[in-house]
């Protein structure tokens, strides 16, 4: 008896869990687009700006012509641009503990994604990732060796974080465009 | 054996260098522009680059279906570029275009690279240049933009002005420019373009200049109005000159009484003085109407003898006496009067 009771619970539990509605957002940003246009305009632009730069000082010859099968790709969907942007930054918080990749270029890029989810007031789905937005805000000024990708060969978590980037900062201009009078 | 094979070698490569030799000669890449966001042209070559005729077929990453170009665009028969309305174009999604072609049996085919529309978006140049008056010397010029996002533009203003040999270009956030001071003896040009802002893309298509607009003295007026005032200094003031020199010519020709005035007659005196030359043959005394008793008292009347007086000669000296052959020396005033006889009558007074 008791087996069969264990097996029901076990089976409707699952079936919550596939039933609970996944898209929900965790941001609360959503309306205030004017807040919203003012923080990206005059911070968080100029820190995408200088992480593009600093993608495209890198070598990425490994990256152009491979289409890596087991990357994510995010889209930025029409009427969900905060949605896709707090994917595309939660997502982005993953590569700051890839060793491949330079520190420098790790954290630069961490900036990018806890400056998003900060404008956008989104949590992402792990509550982990968010231990590396405090560590980067809190170390912002720590001396990081610079060039160091240079050295580094390029490699498949480079090209993905490339695409993040790309992706993350096309999807910003559409949203300010939408925003934008 | 070998003969064979050496010939099948070159025709071998020749073959397998074919379609790269075609494709040498034709497009190198598809140049996608939009156009204000109303209109897109992805264009390929030219008709002196391309060979044969290409068709465009594209789509976007992960949406659509692939597409044939359904506006293609021509130049003397060759295919050069496609059209795409407004309804065609996504932005923020990756699109692809590729190029396919036949030559001599053998397809050629051209995959671009993964483009961003939004990268590529050209807005229109602005219009409606306006330039006010502000207090202390300063001008303020603004503009209205075709593109319907103005807050994801940024523009570039330069200028010049006719003392200036180049342009001064500045950046501007918003549409509006201030000039801070500014030359009233001078006349200003102003041209102003538009490109999306790094908010809204990522792209370094400038719009075309916009149609200038110019402040101050207008150099065209001033060229016309330096021009009437050399016709009249050079042209009209010596021509009225001349005219009115000729009038008075004229005027002093034909009118005595101004000749009179400008060039006066040198008194002549000799009328006054025909009655005493003509009717008193000379006789002052009697045109004059000197009374006649006057006439006569002023003649004499006692007559009165000359008295001669002469040193006579002393004996030592041996001057000739004189005697009546010779003749006493006498001025000519001296008066030929009767002779007399003196005390000495040794001399002789004779005439």
């Amino acid at each position: 008896m008791s087996h069969a009771f264990f097996r029901s619970i076990f089976r409707v539990l699952p079936l919550l869990l596939v039933l609970s509605p996944v898209n929900s957002s965790s941001c609360t940003m959503g309306n205030k687009t004017a807040e919203i246009r003012v923080k990206y305009e005059n911070i968080l632009s100029h820190d995408i700006d200088e992480l593009v730069n600093m993608s495209a000082e890198y070598r990425d010859r490994c990256c152009k012509n491979k289409k890596h099968e087991h990357s994510k790709v995010f889209f930025c969907n029409d009427t969900q641009e905060i949605e896709s942007l707090q994917s595309m930054a939660c997502n982005m918080l993953k590569f700051f503990n890839k060793q491949k990749i330079s520190k420098e270029f790790r954290w630069k890029a961490a900036l990018v994604s806890c400056g998003t989810l900060q404008v956008l007031q989104c949590k992402c789905e792990r509550h982990k990732k968010e231990k590396v937005c405090t560590q980067v805000n809190t170390h912002n000024n720590e001396d990081r060796e610079t060039g160091e990708q240079s050295k580094k060969k390029c490699n498949h978590e480079f090209c993905e974080l490339k695409e993040n980037i790309s992706s993350l900062r096309s999807c910003w201009n559409k949203f300010e465009k939408i925003i934008s009078r | 054996m070998a003969v064979p094979a050496a010939f099948l070698a070159p025709v071998l490569l020749l073959c397998g260098l074919g379609p790269r030799l075609a494709a040498a000669h034709g497009p190198t890449g598809v140049e996608c522009v939009l156009f204000n966001e109303e209109y897109m042209t992805c264009l390929w070559g030219s008709r002196e680059t391309l060979t044969t005729n290409y068709s465009l077929y594209y789509w976007y990453e992960n949406r659509s279906p692939v597409v044939e170009c359904k506006r293609y665009l021509w130049d003397r028969g060759v295919s050069i570029g496609c059209h795409f309305n407004q309804s065609e174009i996504v932005q923020f999604q990756p699109f692809h275009v590729l190029l396919n072609a036949s030559l001599n049996g053998q397809a050629l085919e051209i995959r671009s690279k993964r483009m961003e529309l939004q990268d590529l978006v050209k807005p229109g140049a602005p219009v409606n240049l306006t330039i006010r008056n502000m207090s202390s010397n300063q001008l303020q010029l603004t503009w209205s933009s075709p593109y319907p996002k103005a807050q994801c533009l940024e523009h570039a203003v330069k200028y010049k002005s006719n003392k200036d040999t180049s342009w001064i270009e500045h950046g501007v956030k918003g549409d509006i420019f201030s000039f801070p001071s500014v030359d009233y003896e001078k006349y200003y040009t102003f041209y102003v373009r538009s490109k999306i802002n790094s908010y809204c893309g990522s792209t370094q298509l400038w719009s075309e200049w916009s149609v200038p607009v110019v402040w101050g003295r207008n150099t065209t007026s001033l060229a016309e109005e330096q021009l009437q005032w050399f016709w009249i200094h050079t042209v009209l003031v010596p021509i009225a000159s001349c005219l009115l020199l000729l009038v008075l010519v004229v005027l002093l020709v034909r009118m005595e009484r101004v000749w009179v005035i400008l060039m006066p007659r040198i008194p002549n005196p000799s009328k006054n003085f025909d009655e005493l030359f003509i009717t008193h043959n000379g006789n002052f005394q009697e045109w004059a109407g000197v009374p006649k008793d006057m006439l006569e008292s002023f003649k004499p009347n006692y007559s009165e003898s000359i008295c001669y007086v002469s040193e006579l000669p002393s004996r030592e000296s041996h001057d000739p006496q004189w005697d009546g052959s010779n003749r006493p020396p006498g001025g000519p005033g001296a008066p030929a009067g009767p002779r007399e006889h003196s005390p000495y009558q040794n001399n002789y007074v004779g005439v």
